[in-house]
Order: structure tokens, then sequence, then C-alpha cells
């Protein structure tokens, strides 16, 4: 948060200058102590649906129109409560912790005037913007693997493992279950990646970083609620948030590469967008702060 | 870069071709796929009847796209369930994906996408399996030689494009008029189209189009347009098709663990219409009749008192509640008007509906009367 603590440890001296200020920055947002916190708030959510489950009595039929996707099948596998957290943290959760990292990106920088400081150090801009960005994907990525980290144990202590049953109604071993939550996740992540690209070109705008913040979760939220709006539907392709619930193909049998192929091209459309936009909002712009 | 320092405004250039790139891109491969029209050699309507009766398919696998706009009310039942949960019922009020395995008529799979959710129907020699993920419910069905001879699937809803454009031939008779369209490109290959026109002005259908594929004779698409509209009330299309024997294992299900398995006799559940209990079961203990015939045919039930009495519970009166009152000279009741058919409930308990416009339908409520 400061040009003090931008200055690496002993420790990071011996790796390549590249990877030191993109190091110093991933050190930045894990010392965070509301990044830290919303780590934790996002890992409840996961514990808080097996606890529930599990002092629910067992029979309660998961048939309900209205009840969060995977619930039903949480009393058979432990590892649904990952992909009950995964589809309930989608829509607004993970956005959120996505949006709070960009929007300190740039933003936060101008707002405590350190933004100067970073670019005296011969830094160049665009190295800037490349780290900021490779900071708010890991970022992402962090966040979607502790949710589903959380849910996974805490799943498989108060639920036990055991084989998957699909979307499709095929079982598949434990293994290849995991393997597909690491793939759910990394598709997530992806997904996330491309609002945070937009978050990195909102950030680049203001000097409010909270302000960046409320832009981002508000564009996610636009971005949903047009995708409910049936009249609306042709457009629907076209949104951010559109794609992000078919990671469940994901649990077909056979996987149905399709939707997940759209989904990661929409992704990367808007990351290729956004974060050339960024590039050059933020080389044109006037940094006095 | 250097031009990009002296004259920094020059760098929005990037973004703006990123767009153009982006936009120019997924609208020419979409206007691309939609103009091409392939030059095959000229058949006649007959020559593509037969091809489509002589069909011999191994097997096949592919992705299908339903749409329905029906023009109908929301009625509760039908839609009140949302998109995502992939129920059978939205086939008639939504846009669907849906994925299909063929190897022979007893061996078929057909796979309801909803969000996070899947709905299977599983035929396997007499095996029949309804699957539905978000009920993480399994209902089992053995087949007699009897139901293989009047069905293959257990629901009234077409589900693939073979199976729609078969019922959609099965009207194919001095009523309707038969010609060859355009050639057209779906799902990557080109296709012959079948134009069927009722001759009965008074019907509500304007056309039904079948696109047939050139070399292997299978139909790809079926739409289905209302009389005087470009817009079609129902479209079920291949978006992506392979024509390779699907594997074994696609056909193979097993209830999972923890699922409740359901054994019926009957027809599964979730395709059977919802009838209450002790219902007539054939047309003529129902009271059924048909007045006229082809496309304009009237299908007439008489429920009698019994019926009206019946339709008590909460369901029906919401139903009620969102169709149009209408009366005349026939009476009273509720109106059901759609793109395609309109239906009509007197008061005094008789369905009459059709593929006609609801004049037609009051007109055979005051010959019944």
């Amino acid at each position: 948060m400061s040009a003090v603590e931008v200055a690496a440890p002993p420790a990071a001296r011996s790796l390549p200058v590249p990877f030191r200020f993109l190091r110093s920055e991933l050190g930045l947002i894990a010392r965070r102590r509301r990044n830290q916190a919303g780590l934790a708030v996002l890992a409840a959510v996961p514990i808080i649906i097996a606890i529930a489950v599990r002092v629910s009595s067992p029979t309660s039929s998961g048939g309900d129109q209205g009840a969060p996707q995977f619930l039903s099948s949480i009393t058979g596998n432990g590892l649904f409560v990952a992909l009950a957290a995964l589809a309930l943290e989608i829509q607004l959760f993970l956005p959120i912790a996505v949006a709070a990292v960009a929007g300190d990106a740039i933003a936060g920088e101008a707002n405590v005037g350190t933004l100067r400081y970073l670019l005296t150090v011969p830094v160049h801009r665009t190295r800037l913007l490349a780290v900021k960005y490779a900071g708010i994907v890991a970022g992402a990525f962090v966040a979607t693997v502790t949710v589903a980290g959380t849910g996974l144990l805490a799943g498989l202590l108060l639920f036990g493992g055991g084989d998957v049953t699909l979307l499709s109604g095929t079982t598949i071993g434990m293994g290849e279950g995991l393997l597909r939550l690491l793939a759910i996740c990394l598709y997530l992540t992806a997904c996330l990646a491309a609002l945070g690209a937009v978050g990195l070109f909102v950030s680049t705008l203001t000097e409010q970083p909270m302000g960046a913040t409320i832009a981002i979760v508000m564009f996610n939220m636009v971005s949903w609620i047009l995708g409910v709006i049936p009249q609306v539907d042709w457009l629907h392709p076209y949104l951010l948030t559109h794609w992000w619930n078919n990671f469940g193909d994901l649990l077909r049998d056979p996987v149905a590469w399709d939707p997940l192929r759209g989904g990661l091209l929409s992704a990367a459309a808007y990351t290729v967008i956004f974060l050339s936009a960024a590039w050059a909002r933020f080389g044109t712009r006037d940094v006095t702060s | 870069m250097s031009v990009m320092n002296s004259r920094p405004a020059l760098r929005w250039l990037v973004p703006a071709a990123a767009v153009a790139v982006v936009v120019g891109g997924g609208a020419a491969v979409g206007t691309l796929a939609a103009t091409a029209e392939p030059s095959l050699p000229p058949r006649t309507a007959q020559q593509l009847l037969v091809d489509l009766q002589t069909a011999r398919l191994d097997g096949l696998s592919g992705t299908v796209v339903q749409s329905a706009d029906l023009g109908l009310p929301n009625l509760p039942n039908l839609s009140g369930a949302g998109s995502g949960t992939a129920d059978i019922a939205s086939l008639l009020t939504d846009t669907n994906q849906l994925r299909v395995w063929y190897s022979g008529p007893d061996k078929t799979r057909v796979a309801l996408m909803g969000t996070l959710g899947e709905t299977d129907v599983i035929r396997n020699g007499k095996d029949l399996w309804l699957w539905s993920s978000k009920q993480n419910k399994a209902t089992h069905r053995t087949i007699s030689d009897a139901d293989t001879r009047s069905h293959q699937l257990p629901t009234d809803l077409p589900l693939t494009p073979q199976e729609a454009a078969d019922r959609a031939l099965a009207a194919v008779d001095p009523t309707t008029e038969v010609s060859v369209g355009r050639s057209a490109t779906i799902a990557g290959r080109d296709a012959y189209e079948l134009v069927l026109a009722p001759r009965d002005k008074a019907s509500l259908v304007g056309q039904v189009r079948i696109a047939i594929d050139a070399t292997e004779h299978v139909p790809l698409r079926l739409e289905i347009y209302p009389k005087g509209s470009d817009q079609t009330a129902f479209q079920i299309a291949f978006t992506q098709i392979d024509f390779a024997r699907p594997d074994e294992a696609q056909f193979r299900f097993n209830p999972p663990p923890g699922a409740a398995v359901e054994e019926s006799t009957g027809v599964p559940e979730a395709a059977k219409p919802d009838r209450p209990e002790g219902a007539p079961k054939t047309a003529e203990e129902a009271g059924v009749t048909t007045v006229g015939e082809g496309w304009t045919t009237v299908v007439v039930a008489k429920g009698g008192e019994d019926a009206a009495a019946g339709q008590q519970d909460e369901q029906a009166k919401q139903v009620l509640g969102v169709l149009t009152p209408v009366s005349g000279a026939w009476g009273s009741g509720h109106l059901l008007s759609g793109r395609l058919f309109s239906a009509l409930l007197t008061d005094d308990g008789a369905i009459y509906a059709g593929l006609v416009s609801p004049e037609r339908l009051y007109e055979v409520a005051l010959e019944h009367k």
C-alpha cells in the first residue's frame, strides 16, 4: 500500500529483476488486511453450506425449484459442497473479490499517492500494467481455489468422498472428480480474469479505488441482470457472465466442450479489448498523484 | 512504439482495432454461415420424401438447439420452473440445447442440457431410463413389444429432428402442398429443404420447412412458421452432427448411488401430461371427438360437469387466471390463443382445440352446444 512496502525483502534480490516487481505486488495483495478478510468470507460460505446440510434432516429432498444447485447431491459426496459453493459464489462473491483487487490496482496506488513513485523508479508503464494484471489473475485463482478447497475439505470431513455422480447420471471415480473440479477452477479463473481486465481498465480511469470497485461490481450485476431478461436474448451470448455457469458442462458425460469453448472465447475477447483499452488509457494519462 | 509515445492518442487505435477484430470476426463467421447457399443437384419433393423414408442410419451424435415461440401467455406450471431446470415442460417455452446419440431405434439417448442440470432419456434395448439430475432421480421402465411398435420415446414432444419430421410427414396427404425450397447449410452440411404448406387457409400454420441432409437423407432442421409470419413459432435444428456410430457406453445407464430410483409401469412421470387421478384413459371414454380434418381438425373434449368440478386445485385456478375470459353465442369460457394453435375451455367443462383461429373454435362450439 505504500512505497515502503514495495521495497523487496532481501530474499527477493536473487530473483531476476522482472519477477521482483511481480513478487512484491503479489505480496502486497496477500498482505492487505481487507483481502485476507475477504478470503475468509469466501471460505466461510462452503463451510456454512456443509454444516447447514449436515444438521438439516438428511431426507429432505433437493427437488425444490428454488434450492441452490448441487445441494441435493451433497449428502452423497462431499465434493459437491465445493461445487455448490462455487455455483453460489460465482454470481456475486467471487466477482466482488476480483473487483476489490482490480479496483486497487491503479486507482489504489493513485489514491494514496504512490503511483508516481512507482513510475519514477524506472518501471515502464506497460510493465506496471502487466504486473498489476498478473496480480489480479493470481487473486482470482486463489479466490476460486480457496472456495473449492474449503468446500472440498468441509465436504469430505462431514460427508466423506467416494464416486462422483455427474449431471448425466454416470459415476466417475474420486480422482477424476477432483481433476474435473480443478478444471472448473481454471475455467472460472479465466472467466474472472476477463472481469479483472475490465476492472483494470476501470481502475485506470479514476483515483478512487472504492469507486472503481463499485463500478466493476455493478458491471457484473448488470451483466447478470441482462442475462435473465428474455426480451434481450439476442444480447445474451455477448454478456461476460453469460458463459460462467457453463462450468457445469465439465460435469457432463461426455464433457460438452462447445459451450466451454464459447466461454473461453468470450473471456479472451473481453480480456484483449479491455487490457488494450487500459494500456491506451494508462499510457496517455497524466499521473499527478 | 515511438510513434505512440510522441502521439499518445494513437494508442486508442489498439483497443479500437481489438473491438473491430472481435465484433467483425464474429459477424463475418455469422454471415458466412447464414448466406452460404450450397449448389446441389435439383431434386423433386417426391424424391426427397422417398429419401427421408428410406434413410438408413447406422448412428449419429450431435447437438440440437430447439426454440419455441408459441405466443402463449406464461402458464404457471410451464414457465415457473425457470430456465435452469432442464425440465421437459420447458421445451414448450424456452430455447433449449439437447445432445442426442442414436445407434439404431432401440439405442437412443437424448440429454436436455440445463444450466447446471440435465435431464436424460436413455433407451437401451428394452430398458428405458429417465434421469433428472436436479431431482437426483431415475425412473425406469421396461418396454414391451407393443410399446415398441407404437412409439420409441416416452414423450409427446418431438425430441430429435428425425422424430419431428416423421410426425410432420404423417400429416402429408391431400391437405398439404409439398414443394422444394432453397438449399441450406446446417451444422456444416449441405441440405435440401422440403416445404409443406397447408392447402386449407383456415389453419394458423403457414409453412413447415424440413431441411434434409443431401447425402445422409436425415432431417437436420425443422421449422414451423405461423401464417403470415417470417418468425418461426417452433424450431429444432442440429448445430453439430457426426454420423459415426456412437460408443456403446453412451447408452448404458446405471442409477448412481444415492439417487432415488422409481420403477414405472406407465409413461414416466415427467413426460406425462398433468392428468387427475382416475381420469378416463381412452379417447372415447373421455368423450373426445374431432371436427374437420387435416390441418384444421378441431379436437372436442366434453368432460361434462365432472371435469369442471375437478379443476378445483390451485394450479388449475392459476392457469385459468392467465387465460382470456371470452363469451359469445356459444356460451362463455376461457381462451388460450397462440401463434400456432388455439384452445377454448368453456365454463361447462368442454375443451376445443386445434391449429385454427379462435373464431373457428367459436363456430365449432356453437355447433356442439
